[in-house]
């Protein structure tokens, strides 16, 4: 990844158009799925693997759906913590009251949510923006006002909370924090890579041309209202995956609150410190706002030895607002810009010119 | 042209290029267009001829943007009639008019500033790609193979304009004189039956002006493809455009070669602002 090109030049544009076209990207690729898959797995503590792994795991899943609607397509959703919720409660419905496989339920998970995500984005074709983002909003109180009310999502349990059964993918018992790790890590590199071809062939372009400049896109023949539902709806399918794997591998006891408008910014933040219109950024921002109270509290505890909860958590805050801040104003592409100039700059070093 | 047997009459005027007169493509018939109380065009009727370089000049805010934008589907007329190889599309959206084989680059050139210039250039692909979405997410069998295909087209384009050196920047990067020659490289990959070119040279110096007409001439005369273009840089329009149409204020003043164009006192009078408004 941050190696040369030396002479490798591809023959065909089939080879040219591969997602790492150097050499060293893919070993680098090769490298980091072992670790993931094998070595995490074996040296990770069930803390690690769990609250930071996993949880790394699924805000990426989400982060990287969102990125598709927003960084890819240009049309913001403050809604995405309640289209996790829609994939949670789907992906418990179907397996306490179906029975059926796992896999099937997140899938299912996925696609009622890119169902309702679908709905919500009806008005995009007539409103923009602010109107839109409000819309969004919207889909967010009414979808949490829905799991809180009606015991019917919830199987009759009150206020929508529940407890997800256990899971058994073809005699493979998904119970420990390691296996639960692997669930996850599977679905995600799977969606992950989906995404990427998506983005990088004619549908997403569409997405990108319309971000950039919806005129000229019509004019280039985007139609812009299918582009823009088909946006909505594969951002939502991800984030019901992701909320299913919230649910499912993460929480285990799951509360409406889980998925309150907090989390759709902490999403938004994710994706815009991890770089818009990337997919690689949804990961760097995951990871970065999953780290980051960690880091704080770490980096506090340094200084101080009482009790400091209160002011973690604000510092916490502070620290997010202000480094989206700095990434709007300073570098819109985020994390994995920065990554990628850091990159240019050691392709041509020591002689840059 | 095959299907000019299906036109009806020929509605222009009688024209006044002797001998040869090529079948129009695109025929405008009456457009009349109004914001509020601004009429943008007035009564526009005019041909664009297949094969031809058509050239559409008047003073600022004389109506041709606005002509463009009608064409493409951008505005709807109140009254009038485009017609495209004979047929009747006044209505069309503009991803129709896309399909119909239009493209066009904008006055304050609208590109895709995010992307790279190649995606730019594939994304003028776009009426050529029908794979699926699924296929699509697994960039497998048929939609690898057509994205291969539109590679190939789109580097020929980019050989034509000398951008290689550009061709992963992302063109919000770029100068604007390229950022031009992009724009016309992505309305190019859409090989157009009809290409609208909005002040190509707006904004260039000498040698970069040289070179947009050196590409559009060739895309006239070696791919073939029918142009019309608004240019404010006389000596441009005089020197590549085969027909000229004059607009001022909203109406069509004037119509014909470059030599007739120059020496027509209403051209001239619009010019040189010597009516009262
Ligand atoms: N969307 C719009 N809404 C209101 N008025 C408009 C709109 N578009 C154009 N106009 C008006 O229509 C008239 C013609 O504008 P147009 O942009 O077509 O002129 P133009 O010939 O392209 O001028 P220029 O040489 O400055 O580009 C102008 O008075 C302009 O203000
Ligand atoms: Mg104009």
């Amino acid at each position: 990844m941050i190696f040369r090109e030396n002479g490798q030049y591809a023959a065909t544009y089939a080879k040219d158009m591969r997602i790492f076209r150097l050499r060293e990207d893919r070993v680098a690729v090769a490298v980091l799925l072992v670790v993931a898959f094998v070595v995490v797995p074996l040296v990770a503590n069930d803390y690690w693997l769990s609250s930071i792994f996993t949880l790394f795991l699924i805000f990426s899943l989400a982060a990287l759906g969102l990125n598709l609607l927003t960084g890819y397509c240009g049309q913001l959703s403050l809604g995405h913590a309640a289209f996790m919720a829609v994939g949670a409660y789907a992906a418990f419905n179907f397996a306490v009251r179906l029975e059926t496989p796992v896999l099937f339920n997140f899938i299912g998970a996925g696609l009622v949510t890119a169902a309702a995500g679908f709905v919500f984005a009806l008005p995009s074709l007539r409103i923009k923006g602010f109107y839109l983002a409000v819309t969004t909003l919207s889909a967010q109180f009414f979808i949490e006002w829905l799991f809180v009310s009606f015991s019917w999502f919830s199987a009759g349990s009150m206020m929508g909370a529940i407890d997800t059964p256990p899971m058994r993918i073809l005699g493979w018992a998904v119970e420990t924090p390691r296996d639960k790790y692997l669930l996850t890590l599977g679905v995600v590199t799977v969606l992950a890579l989906l995404a990427k071809n998506l983005t990088r062939g004619e549908i997403g372009r569409s997405w990108m041309a319309i971000r950039d400049l919806d005129v000229a896109a019509e004019i280039m023949g985007v139609r812009l209202f299918p582009y823009k539902l088909l946006a909505f709806a594969v951002s939502s399918f991800y984030a019901g995956v992701a909320g299913a794997l919230y649910a499912f591998c993460y929480l285990g006891s799951v509360e409406v609150t889980a998925f309150e408008l907090a989390l759709s910014f902490r999403l938004l933040g994710m994706v815009i410190i991890g770089g818009l219109g990337t997919i690689m950024g949804s990961f760097l921002g995951a990871g970065f706002i999953v780290l980051l109270p960690i880091f704080i509290s770490i980096t506090v505890a340094a200084f101080a030895t009482r009790g400091l909860t209160d002011f973690l958590s604000n510092l916490e805050l502070i620290v997010f607002g202000g480094l989206i801040i700095f990434f709007l104003i300073v570098e819109p592409y985020g994390l994995a810009r920065l990554w990628h100039t850091t990159k240019e700059k050691l392709r041509l070093w020591p002689f840059p010119y | 042209m095959a299907n000019s047997t299906a036109t009806t009459a020929q509605s222009g005027p009688p024209s006044s290029v002797a001998g040869n007169v090529k079948p129009a493509l695109m025929q405008l018939e009456e457009i009349e267009l109004s914001f509020g109380g601004l009429t943008a065009l007035n009564r526009v009727s005019l041909d664009i001829r297949s094969g031809e370089i058509l050239g559409i000049i008047g003073p600022n805010g004389a109506g041709k943007t606005s002509l463009l934008n009608v064409i493409n589907g951008v505005y709807r007329p109140q009254k009038g009639r485009i017609l495209f190889q004979g047929q009747d599309r006044t209505n069309y959206r503009p991803h129709q008019v896309a399909a119909q084989g239009v493209a066009r680059t904008f006055q304050n050139v609208g590109l895709f500033k995010g992307m790279t210039t190649l995606d730019n250039l594939l994304a003028g692909r776009k009426s050529f790609i029908h794979t699926n979405f699924f296929l699509q997410a697994l960039y497998w069998g048929p939609a690898l193979k057509t994205e291969v295909a539109q590679r190939e087209k789109v580097e020929q384009i980019i050989d034509f304009l000398e951008i290689q050196a550009i061709r992963n920047t992302p063109v919000g990067t770029l100068p604007y004189g390229l950022q031009k020659r992009v724009e016309l490289g992505r309305a190019l990959a859409a090989e157009p039956k009809l290409l609208l070119l909005d002040e190509p040279m707006a904004g260039m110096n000498l040698e970069e002006k040289e070179d947009m007409s050196r590409f559009i001439l060739d895309a006239n005369e070696e791919l073939g493809y029918t142009i019309a273009l608004i240019e404010h840089d006389m000596g441009v329009v005089m020197d590549i455009c085969d027909r000229i149409v004059v607009l001022d204020y909203g109406s069509k003043i004037a119509e014909g070669t470059p030599d007739e164009i120059r020496n027509n006192p209403d051209v001239i009078r619009a010019y040189l602002g010597t009516d009262e408004n």
